[in-house]
């Protein structure tokens, strides 16, 4: 038996030794990727052998169980070429460093987080653009981040621990480096670091909220609903996939915020939501990777058109992705925002005036990537290929998990009862969400 | 009897043995699917005789009373209003997917569309029987997405714009629908139908958006729930993505008019004793749908094409019946709907052949060769004035003496009576189009068929509505809040009469002047054609609806341009 106290350092070391060993067979690309996978695997089966041994935070341990899953449908979603194996190396870093900041009490946790936003800055600055603006915007709020992590860390102040949460989960104007993190790194880190980062964001938040000053949650409460339009806006305006996949989520991580600030509390509901939100824009990353692998990765999505009837099962996953990112039932996205709507208490006002405009601005932009890509004329002077065996697993694990979060029960992941300070949270878990 | 179950499940049934299998059993896998569709139907008979003798049914898979459970509370509650549709669902669901077996033979994607006709029949089922307004909800939004399934073409530009706007307008009211539900749960905390009536009765709750602005609970729930059915239902200004469905299959016509598009009415029907405490938002009902059968019943005489004849004929018939239910004529929407889906789904089946036939031989369809009277007939003028005057009074007499409807104390039914009375003269009056023939047969027949067919439609209703609500004091109270001021019921009648009489004696005389002259004034004249191009272009609605997305596009992308030069 392993003592209760150890198993953190388990769950976070399984992948930082599998990283080290992936160094082993590193001129063998399709060994790494197998090799990488199998480490997720194993962590996953990790963790859910020690999940009712770990002390569950206000959120409950479902970022725990889904950081593992993040990062092997990242990782199987991913060619088999050399130029991704440092992406996947550092996924297997960041799937430990990020279960070791869920998981490991302070201090490791905030040093870690620290070092985690520090390695992001890096790998930002490491594939910039320079000639695109945004990138090095990006740079500055993640070296921000970082500086405010370890500001944080040191010294337990609110204000800065708050500044790396609305980082690490984006709200509008902190939210550059979440847009280049999405758009710049490579291989596997989008659709992996669009749930750990903001996983991470939420999980820190829990200890953050109740310190934080009204007057500064009043303006979290207005920037909230400021970057629900705004990323619905902006999502609207994309033609580029990636950017709109990153608007759209930032649209509704703003929406998250809005109820966690009006909450000042951090609910298994948000987690639920945000899992599943982060899930299906890795998914659609993924999606959108597969298109990548074919046509290049300066691939046009206005010159990709009618790909329903020659690529179906692409086509069907797809959509179903469509689907449960547009807010429909029984997908998780839905069942999310369904939680958190019943869970608080709203007023006839404007704020639910904006949140129904983005959760309505989403469908909008999402079915016009679907009828763009999937319908329409087929090109005649196009190869279309339908996914490989790993890509079709990795798709349909994800939609598979978006599904299974849209019906499980919401306290299935709320953990072993920490020791102080959490209880008024579970009395707002109710049948219906 | 959890075997209720079986009803909606049968249908997905078959959508998968479409779905699964290989390509050469394809067209043998479409006819045995038949069968499972067909048992559906069968077994919403049985439904409807066992929850007609024994009352409702209640099948949970979930306990409202346990603190965590699954995110969506599944269960099916079915009464007499749900096995009634199920019944139409499932019927209308099996000769549609019958007739769309030979309809879509050897078309590429007939796969895909009779799974969907299988996969939406199940999913109105589910949504009929939902056992709380969270899995009505759930199953209503399903519905829209399937909505944009059926009504689009992977390679037909024109169809793929039609159905994004078909389901962007249906997520309008989807958002509606969910600011209900989440209200309604905010005021009340369930989402079980029974008990959600009982603590909406028990509980006054007064809410007060903005200073001086104070709303009554329910009707702020009715009013958003209201909005959600307005855009199933088609009403104006939310109707314009049924026309723009049209480019769908045949079939899909058919069990859109017959099914998707009864969701407003059933919802209303469904939550009846809550619409039933806010007259407010009957009224609104009433006004809606008012505006909508007029609207949608002028713009169908316009249309030039035969699909969307139907289509805009079908917006005015949704139309009247919400104004039924803004009428608290509550199982008369449900009578109506019923009536009009048979109806329609008849006709859309067949038009397909109509056309067929059309650009076979161009004189069809042939013109009735019969010589008409030139010049004034008694006969015929005092036919149509015993139709249109005489005869509704002597119904108001005779139902209110003779069937015991309480009729004359009843504003709903009075307006009931009145648009029976109308839309049977208007029917007669078009189907023999408006022709002079002087014969005693001719209007004795007609006479008598209009007498007969009120009578029987009035004691049918009355039958009907004892059959879904057998409490009368509910089908008084739901009328009762439905009432309007006296002054302004008193002079809508006497508008309407005067507009109808008026409008009668114009296309009688109009129609091939009988022998007499009529002088209208040449304004009016250059109004009429006015309007008349106003309505052939469908109000223009459409391209209001264009022009309200390119603005809010354009000025989405003038954000995003100011926005990437500040970041630049």
């Amino acid at each position: 038996m392993i003592d209760p106290m150890f198993i953190p350092w388990l769950l976070a070391g399984i992948p930082l030794l599998g990283a080290l060993l992936g160094f082993a067979v590193w001129s063998q690309p399709k060994k790494l990727k197998t090799w990488s996978v199998t480490v997720t695997l194993v962590s996953l089966l990790a963790v859910i052998a020690s999940l009712f041994k770990l002390t569950g935070s206000t959120e409950g341990l479902l970022f725990v169980v889904l950081l593992p899953l993040a990062a092997s449908v990242s990782l199987l979603g991913q060619p088999a070429h050399r130029e991704y194996r440092l992406s996947w190396v550092v996924t297997l870093v960041f799937l430990g460093m990020g279960l070791g900041i869920l998981t490991i009490p302070a201090p490791i946790g905030p040093i870690a987080l620290t070092l985690l936003l520090g390695i992001s800055t890096f790998l930002l600055y490491w594939h910039h653009n320079p000639f695109w603006g945004p990138s090095w915007l990006g740079i500055g709020t993640y070296g921000l981040g970082t500086l405010c992590a370890g500001i944080a860390a040191m010294t337990d102040s609110a204000i800065p621990s708050l500044l790396a949460c609305v980082i690490l989960l984006p709200l509008v104007p902190f939210h550059h480096g979440y847009v280049a993190a999405l758009t710049r790194l490579p291989g596997s880190l989008p659709p992996f670091t669009v749930l750990l980062l903001p996983a991470i964001g939420l999980h820190r938040m829990a200890t953050v909220l109740p310190k934080i000053p009204n007057v500064v949650i009043s303006v979290v409460f207005i920037l909230a609903l400021s970057g629900a339009l705004y990323g619905a806006i902006k999502a609207l305006a994309q033609s580029r996939v990636r950017l709109l996949l990153a608007y759209g989520s930032l649209s509704f991580f703003s929406v998250l915020w809005w109820f966690v600030a009006g909450a000042r509390t951090v609910k298994p509901q948000a987690a639920e939501f945000l899992g599943s939100v982060a899930l299906v824009t890795g998914g659609l990353l993924l999606a959108w990777q597969v298109i990548r692998t074919r046509y290049g990765d300066d691939v046009d999505s206005r010159a990709i058109t009618g790909l329903a009837a020659p690529m179906p099962q692409f086509a069907v996953l797809f959509s179903l992705l469509a689907v449960a990112a547009m807010g429909l039932p029984p997908f998780g996205v839905f069942a999310g925002l369904m939680g958190l709507l019943l869970t608080s208490s709203l007023t006839l006002s404007v704020a639910p005036l904006i949140v129904a405009i983005a959760w309505l601005a989403a469908s909008w932009y999402i079915l016009d990537l679907v009828q763009r890509l999937l319908f329409g004329r087929k090109r005649p002077d196009l190869r279309y290929e339908d996914v490989h065996q790993s890509e079709f697993a990795s798709l349909v694990l994800v939609v598979a998990i978006v599904f299974a979060l849209g019906l499980a029960p919401t306290n299935l992941f709320v953990g072993a009862p920490p020791s102080t300070g959490t209880k008024a949270t579970m009395e707002s878990v109710s049948w219906n969400r | 009897m959890l075997a209720v179950i079986l009803v909606p499940l049968l249908p997905l049934l078959a959508a998968l043995i479409v779905l699964m299998g290989a390509e050469a059993s394809r067209q043998q896998r479409a006819k045995i699917a038949a069968y499972p569709i067909g048992a559906a139907f069968l077994g919403a008979i049985v439904t409807l005789w066992y929850v007609a003798t024994h009352g409702p049914l209640t099948v949970r898979f979930y306990d409202p009373a346990s603190p965590a459970t699954l995110a969506f509370p599944i269960g099916f509650y079915v009464d007499r209003l749900s096995a009634v549709m199920m019944v139409l669902i499932s019927g209308v669901g099996t000769i549609i997917y019958t007739y769309s077996i030979g309809y879509m033979y050897q078309d590429p994607h007939d796969r895909r569309y009779l799974t969907l006709i299988g996969f939406t029949t199940s999913v109105l089922l589910c949504m009929v029987s939902s056992a709380n307004l969270m899995m009505l909800f759930l199953f209503w939004q399903v519905l829209s997405f399937m909505l944009y399934l059926l009504a689009h073409n992977h390679a037909h530009a024109a169809t793929l714009d039609g159905a994004f706007r078909t389901f962007t307008l249906l997520r309008v009211g989807d958002i509606a629908f969910l600011s209900g539900v989440v209200l309604a749960y905010q005021l009340y905390g369930t989402f079980e139908f029974q008990a959600l009536f009982a603590k909406a009765a028990e509980m006054p709750v007064t809410l007060s958006p903005w200073p001086g602005f104070d709303i009554s609970g329910p009707t702020a729930v009715t009013l958003l729930l209201f909005i959600g059915g307005m855009s199933k239902s088609a009403q104006f200004p939310l109707h314009v993505w049924l026309p723009r469905s049209l480019y769908a299959p045949t079939p899909v016509h058919a069990l859109l008019h017959a099914g998707i598009i009864n969701a407003g009415g059933f919802l209303i029907n469904r939550l009846a004793p809550l619409f039933g405490l806010s007259s407010t938002t009957l009224h609104v009902a009433f006004v809606v749908g008012t505006v909508t059968a007029i609207l949608g019943a002028t713009m169908m005489l316009t249309q030039n094409d035969i699909k969307k004849t139907l289509g805009f004929s079908t917006i005015g018939q949704m139309g009247y019946m919400i104004m039924e239910c803004g009428l608290g004529a509550f199982s008369l929407a449900i009578f109506h709907l019923i009536a009009h889906g048979l109806f329609k789904a008849t006709v859309f089946l067949n038009c397909g052949n109509i056309i067929h036939k059309a650009r076979q031989d161009p004189e069809s369809p042939q013109t009735d060769p019969r010589e008409e009277e030139k010049g004034f007939s008694p006969l015929t003028w005092s036919t149509g004035f015993v139709t249109t005057l005489l005869i509704p009074l002597l119904i108001l007499l005779a139902t209110h003496g003779v069937l015991q409807i309480p009729l004359l104390e009843s504003q709903g039914a009075v307006i009931f009576l009145f648009f029976i009375w109308i839309t049977s003269s208007q029917a007669i009056l078009t189907l023999t189009r408006l022709r002079a023939i002087a014969s005693w047969k001719v209007s004795s027949a007609m006479l008598l068929t209009l007498l007969f067919i009120v009578f029987v439609y009035l004691f049918a209703v009355e039958s009907f509505t004892a059959f879904l609500y057998p409490n009368p004091d509910e089908v008084a109270a739901y009328f009762q809040a439905a009432d309007l001021p006296n002054w302004l019921f008193d002079s809508m009648v006497v508008m309407a009469t005067i507009l109808t009489v008026v409008s009668w004696g114009y296309l009688y005389m109009r129609a091939h002047g009988h022998g007499r002259k009529m002088w209208i004034p040449d304004w009016v004249e250059r109004l009429r054609f006015r309007l008349y191009v106003v309505f052939m272009n469908r109000l223009y609605m459409d391209e209001l609806y264009q022009a309200l997305g390119r603005r809010v596009l354009r000025v989405v992308h003038k954000i995003d341009k100011r926005d990437a030069r500040w970041t630049e």
